[in-house]
């Protein structure tokens, strides 16, 4: 048995040599110079078409599109809400009151994320008359300031470390932009808490103002800023090791839904807050 | 002695009279020497013990030492005691059924074979992946389970669906075998008597037996008690289980019974022979292997290259898991099984019954038959074909109706050999059957009296009424001493009162007894001349594999006998000499009739017919060269030496292209002579040779590597019928066990339904290679988002689910639907493909399909993807390198290239939306793909578009199942189907134009350039 296997063995080498080239047809992996040639030639032409082809299909696809407003809306009815910080995995902050490198994260990130939001930023747009939506006809779009002033606390003016050090941390609620969402009503952030904390929110109540409404785009929306609601955590107990579930809702407008089975950030969001002392 | 255990004795062979009892009991000697035997057998001695004769010993004994060893007397008997024991130890006399494969290993063999396993893999890994995350993150989603779950279903499924078509089929031929009567032991009231064990025969009485169930020879054999060979299948003292008894009496004693006798031992042989891969099954192995080995190979590279990516180890266990199930035909195997299944129908209503689904195709790529003469060439029944009379040979119709007998029936002469025809025969057509056509009368007599008797019932009409009005006075029946029947009649003229004495009998010693010869209605006296007429014409009929019989007469005279002369056949009180000699008739078994045009489709498909046969060689030269076997012009070596009158060694073997080779040449030749004999002759008869030798010419045509079809019929044939490539038994006069052993059973017997059935087989080849190629195209555009997915990051274009809803769902009408293409071209003009290398899947056919169209197919899609994301906010450059923000769960405000920011559950919809736009363009291209696929050669319209009826019953249904699962379960989340613009839908229309326009090119080409660089690798 072992024999015959051993043998058949150097056949099968015999053959692969023979097959990665043969002296007598001359041909390498079963074909001759020639055939290699005309092979690679073919398939050169005939990738080299398709590439072209593909690249055509393409442009004439792209053509279809228009640079401002994308074809079809259908699939964003309705705003997600998402915070800030922006958490690293799921929705859970925790950091030590006491030691500052387990909310560094948090604050820079918060810093960073208004950064956009500055006066000095802020100094060229538009100060837009509160409570009604703001639809432009172009040919310039120009976006409304954002008073940075009314998140209060959250603000990063007065307090730099956003109440992190003081164990009434801050996070940010903003509403996902889509291009012409008018809402209805008047939209507001609600946010609940399960009892040991009470939150603030700011601006006052939450209020979403509708200025900010329709938005137009990238291209033309150009320095647009979308509406913040800033919610602030109050422990009711002093004690140490406290943890908050909090659940931030769109309310207000009949458009922007807030309950789907499916999506869980459907104008809603939901997340943790572990605090330690 | 009563007959108290009729299983075992009871031995009655004739109807008329019990000469006596006899008995059974081998004794424990012989039983124990057949156990060890066949323990030897098993000892993988089988196939060199079936070649040589069957081992028996009992017809040299005496009777003494016959009642010795089996310890019995004849006259007594064995004692009930006796017979009792005998039984509970050698057990009843009947044979042991051949063992099945379990069900439930035949269904799990269903499971695990072709890419279940890859299947199995996949599955695997996918609760293999789970495991992982849910070891790191305890509310892991469970999709890794469901789709683990949704493979292992499919596996299932799939196996579930083959086990029961495989079933089905089998059912059909189980359906058949009870439509057959099993041949009961004793029939009473009939002729025929059927031996219920191995007999060895103590006295017997004129006893004929039908030995054709064993040795395939359809003349009828005497019996006697005396040893006359050593073969025990050659000598006439033994009479053989499951034969029949014609005429006659016997008496013998019972030496073998149920699985001991000779016809079980052969049974018992044959189910070891080991049956042979069929070809169609070498070529799905060698397609899975080529798959399996593609996905595998790629999807280790692709392993490789995640992980040197820095994916996580489980995502690139999931990419893994995605490669193997887009490369997996999932459906690929069932459909060829309902292919297969839908031809064997197909040939079921030609007359083909196929046990095996495989050997559908086997049929398609034999290269050599093997065929019986009796019965499957021929019709199976003597038939007049020559007759000599007025020194004048004529020519009779041995179609299969006799319609049209031509002959000069004005002479005298045949006036009165009809009345010797008619008269001097003992057949009669059984009572009942006035409405039946006279050839298929069922006739009570031998062959040669019965087809005498319909010969004179087409030409005279009314055969009975005749003899009535000739009515029979005395008569002397055929015996083998004398080798004539002689009866006496009254005359049919009332004026006439002479008595008529007709005469039939072996020519040489009809004529001897005649001293005159009636030429033209006149009698002559014989001189030497005519009776060297009479030798030539003997001599050419015999020649001509004929058996002839020579007729005379004699009025004998009124005045010597009167009309109350009482004629004694004992003491022969009449004249049986100095008769006048009428005529020679000759008979053979004649060939079918379409016979001759099957043998020339067979010789232009490039397939050789080997006649085998146990007749007489010049029988068998005479029937293969009037069906065409030897061709009209071609001479075998003794033919050559006749025409050129040298010495048959002299002449050069080259020059004979048809050889007739009888039994004892085969039997000293080695197989180097053997292999030579078969590639030096085009054409072969085999003659006199033995069911044994059948075996050795079978493997002797396998060994040039070709795929061997072989008839048989007898008990004796089922070794070669299990080793042949693909073994044809007779549905009529095949035993139950060449039906066993066969893949195929042949309805009408007739050998032009093998023919058809080539045709179907070598169909379903092509066919089948359409299916597979147009099945392997979209593995590429399955195959490719992945690869893509992997490298550049973009959100996955095509799910798992998805890519099985194509696979099982759009794709598996239309792949069916390619089996009822019609051939391109002549497929019975080409010669057979050669097993090793025309293969079912060969490279150009992969590479067109996966380079070609599958690439062309994949770029389709893509377009369809893209733009469905493009026209939703995703330009196709903001989609490069999006894979891990995309997927990201905790990801809710995604910004897309126009600024706005979407949810995780958002970015899932569009990215099922993709799927099903990457789905509907796979299945549009499909639609080109399948219309291309009618044809390898021909353009489409040379095909026809609207021949195929179902193919566009297969694109109704593509069409019609992704629409509903794009409408109607699109809001069924699990499925992975969104409701998708309408105008999607036609995106890829004009890649599936320019897959069409490109394959004409191909064929364009191919047609007009045969042979070059671009046939030789664009053509599949």
């Amino acid at each position: 048995m072992t024999k015959k296997e051993k043998k058949s063995f150097n056949q099968c080498m015999a053959e692969w040599k023979l097959f990665l080239y043969n002296p007598t047809t001359r041909e390498f992996l079963g074909r001759t110079t020639k055939s290699w040639g005309l092979i690679l030639l073919f398939y050169l032409v005939f990738y080299g078409f398709l590439a072209a082809l593909f690249s055509f299909t393409m442009w004439a696809m792209l053509q279809t599109l228009n640079d401002e407003v994308p074809k079809y809306r259908d699939q964003i009815p309705s705003p997600g809400l998402m915070v800030f910080p922006k958490p690293v995995t799921a929705l859970d902050y925790s950091f030590r009151v006491s030691d500052p490198e387990s909310y560094r994260g948090y604050v820079d990130d918060l810093t960073k994320f208004l950064k956009s939001y500055d006066l000095e930023e802020q100094k060229n747009l538009t100060a837009c008359p509160d409570g009604a939506l703001r639809e432009q006809k172009g040919p310039t779009y120009t976006a409304c300031q954002f008073p940075v002033v009314s998140l209060k606390g959250c603000s990063g003016v007065e307090d730099p470390e956003f109440g992190y050090s003081t164990g009434n941390p801050c996070i940010l609620v903003k509403m996902n932009r889509i291009i012409g969402l008018k809402p209805q009503g008047k939209p507001r952030i609600n946010c609940i808490s399960k009892k040991t904390a009470t939150l603030s929110t700011y601006p006052s109540n939450g209020t979403i103002d509708l200025k900010y409404f329709p938005y137009y785009g990238k291209k033309l929306h150009v320095r647009y800023l979308q509406p913040l609601v800033a919610v602030q955590v109050a422990f009711n107990t002093t004690s140490t090791g406290k943890e908050v579930t909090v659940e931030c809702k769109i309310d207000g407008s009949p458009n922007l839904r807030n309950q789907d089975d499916r999506d869980k950030f459907l104008g809603r969001v939901v997340f943790k807050i572990t605090m330690h002392a | 002695m009563a007959q108290k255990t009729p299983e075992i004795y009871s031995v009655e062979l004739s109807g008329t009279e019990d000469v006596g009892k006899t008995d059974t009991g081998d004794g424990k000697e012989k039983y124990r020497g057949l156990k060890d035997k066949r323990l030897e057998l098993k000892k993988n001695h089988q196939k060199e013990e079936l070649k040589k004769e069957v081992d028996l010993e009992d017809h040299k004994l005496s009777i003494k030492e016959l009642e010795r060893k089996y310890g019995t007397n004849i006259v007594t008997g064995l004692s009930s005691t006796q017979a009792a024991e005998l039984l509970a130890r050698n057990g009843p006399n009947a044979l042991t059924p051949p063992k099945e494969t379990p069900e439930i290993v035949k269904f799990l063999k269903q499971m695990v074979g072709g890419f279940s396993i890859l299947l199995w893999i996949g599955a695997i890994l996918c609760w293999i992946a789970y495991g992982i995350q849910y070891f790191n993150d305890k509310s892991s989603s469970l999709d890794s389970v469901y789709l683990g779950c949704v493979l292992a279903l499919v596996v299932i499924l799939t196996g579930i669906f083959a086990y029961y078509q495989e079933a089905k089929s089998t059912n059909i031929m189980a359906s058949f075998s009870k439509m057959i009567p099993q041949q009961a032991l004793v029939i009473r009231d009939s002729e025929k008597k059927t031996i219920p064990a191995d007999i060895r025969l103590l006295s017997t009485q004129g006893c004929k037996v039908d030995n054709s169930s064993l040795t395939g020879e359809s003349e009828p054999q005497s019996r006697s008690c005396e040893f006359t060979h050593d073969n025990p299948l050659e000598t006439k003292n033994i009479g053989f289980y499951s034969t029949t008894c014609l005429e006659g009496t016997a008496t013998g004693m019972v030496i073998n019974t149920g699985d001991r006798t000779i016809i079980g031992q052969i049974a018992s042989l044959a189910s070891g022979v080991g049956h042979e891969k069929t070809p169609i099954a070498i070529e799905i192995e060698h397609f899975v292997h080529i798959v399996a080995g593609v996905a595998v190979s790629i999807g280790i590279l692709f392993f490789i290259i995640a992980v040197s990516m820095k994916y996580y180890v489980l995502d690139s266990i999931i990419f893994l898991i995605g490669i193997i199930v887009a490369n997996v035909p999932e459906g690929l195997l069932a459909t060829v099984t309902v292919t297969l299944s839908l031809t064997a129908k197909r040939m079921a209503k030609k007359n083909c019954l196929v046990k095996n689904l495989e050997a559908v195709e086997t049929l398609g790529s034999t290269s050599i038959i093997c065929s019986d003469k009796t019965g499957t060439l021929t019709q199976n029944r003597m038939t007049v074909a020559h007759l000599w009379f007025d020194n004048q040979i004529f020519v009779a119709d041995t179609s299969e109706d006799h319609s049209n007998q031509v002959f000069d029936q004005s002479s005298g002469t045949w006036a009165s050999l009809s009345k010797i025809i008619t008269l001097c025969n003992r057949a009669e057509f059984r009572p009942g059957q006035e409405s039946v056509p006279i050839m298929k009368k069922v006739v009570v007599g031998d062959a040669s009296e019965t087809a005498l008797l319909k010969f004179s019932e087409v030409i005279l009409g009314d055969v009975m009424e005749i003899r009535k009005r000739n009515r029979k006075v005395a008569e002397i029946p055929f015996n083998s001493t004398n080798k004539f029947q002689l009866s006496i009649h009254e005359t049919d003229d009332p004026s006439d009162k002479r008595f008529l004495m007709v005469m039939k009998g072996a020519p040489e010693r009809v004529l001897e007894k005649c001293s005159t010869i009636m030429v033209n209605g006149q009698e002559q006296p014989l001189d030497d001349s005519t009776a060297e007429a009479f030798h030539t014409a003997y001599m050419e009929l015999g020649g001509l594999g004929e058996r002839v019989l020579g007729f005379c007469h004699l009025y004998l005279p009124a005045d010597k006998f009167p009309e109350t002369y009482s004629f004694d056949v004992d003491t022969v009180n009449f004249p049986t000499s100095n008769l006048c000699f009428v005529g020679l008739l000759s008979m053979i078994d004649p060939p079918r009739s379409t016979v001759p045009d099957a043998v020339t489709k067979c010789r232009s498909a490039g397939i050789k017919v080997i006649m085998v046969t146990g007749d007489h060689p010049i029988t068998a030269k005479a029937i293969a060269k009037s069906v065409g076997i030897i061709s009209a012009n071609s001479e075998t070596v003794e033919d050559i030496a006749k025409r050129l009158n040298i010495p048959v060694e002299q002449v050069s073997k080259r020059d004979a292209k048809a050889a007739v080779v009888t039994g004892m040449e085969l039997k000293d030749m080695s197989p180097e002579q053997l292999d030579e004999l078969l590639t030096d002759y085009s054409e072969i008869v085999f003659a006199r040779t033995s069911p044994q030798q059948k075996l050795i010419i079978v493997e002797g045509c396998q060994r040039q590597d070709a795929v061997v079809a072989v008839t048989g019929d007898g008990v004796n044939d089922s070794p070669a019928l299990k080793k042949a490539d693909i073994g044809i038994a007779m549905g009529i006069a095949g035993s139950d066990a060449a039906k066993n052993a066969a893949d195929m059973v042949l309805l009408d017997d007739n050998f032009a339904s093998i023919v058809t059935g080539v045709e179907e087989g070598r169909l379903i080849f092509d066919n089948l290679k359409k299916t597979i190629a147009y099945t392997l195209t979209k593995n590429i555009a399955e195959l490719c988002p992945f690869l893509i997915y992997i490298i550049a990051g973009l959100p996955l274009p095509i799910g798992t689910i998805t890519i099985l809803f194509i696979d099982l769902g759009t794709d598996i009408i239309p792949s069916i639907a390619l089996a009822y293409e019609k051939a391109e071209s002549d497929i019975m003009n080409r010669k057979p493909r050669h097993k090793k290398k025309d293969r079912l899947v060969n490279a150009p056919l992969a590479i067109y399909s996966y380079l070609h169209i599958g690439l062309m197919q994949a770029l389709g899609a893509f377009v369809v993807y893209f733009t469905v994301y493009a026209q939703e906010g995703f330009r196709p450059s903001a989609l490069i390198n999006l894979r891990v923000e995309w997927e990201k769960d905790s990801v809710n405000d995604l910004e897309d290239s126009y600024g706005q920011e979407w949810t995780q559950y958002q970015r899932k919809y569009l990215e099922w939306t993709g799927y099903t736009a990457f789905f509907v363009g796979i299945m549009i291209q499909q639609i080109a793909d399948l219309i291309i696929r009618k044809t390898r050669r021909n353009s489409i319209f040379q095909q026809g578009l609207f021949r195929n009826k179902v193919i566009w019953v297969g694109i109704a249904s593509q069409i019609i199942i992704a629409l509903i699962l794009s409408y109607g379960l699109g809001s069924v989340s699990a499925l992975n189907f969104t409701m998708l613009r309408p105008q999607y839908w036609f995106v890829a229309v004009p890649h599936a134009i320019l897959i069409w326009v490109y394959d004409e090119v191909r064929k364009l080409f191919i047609r007009l350039y045969p042979g070059s660089w671009w046939d030789k690798n664009m053509y599949y």
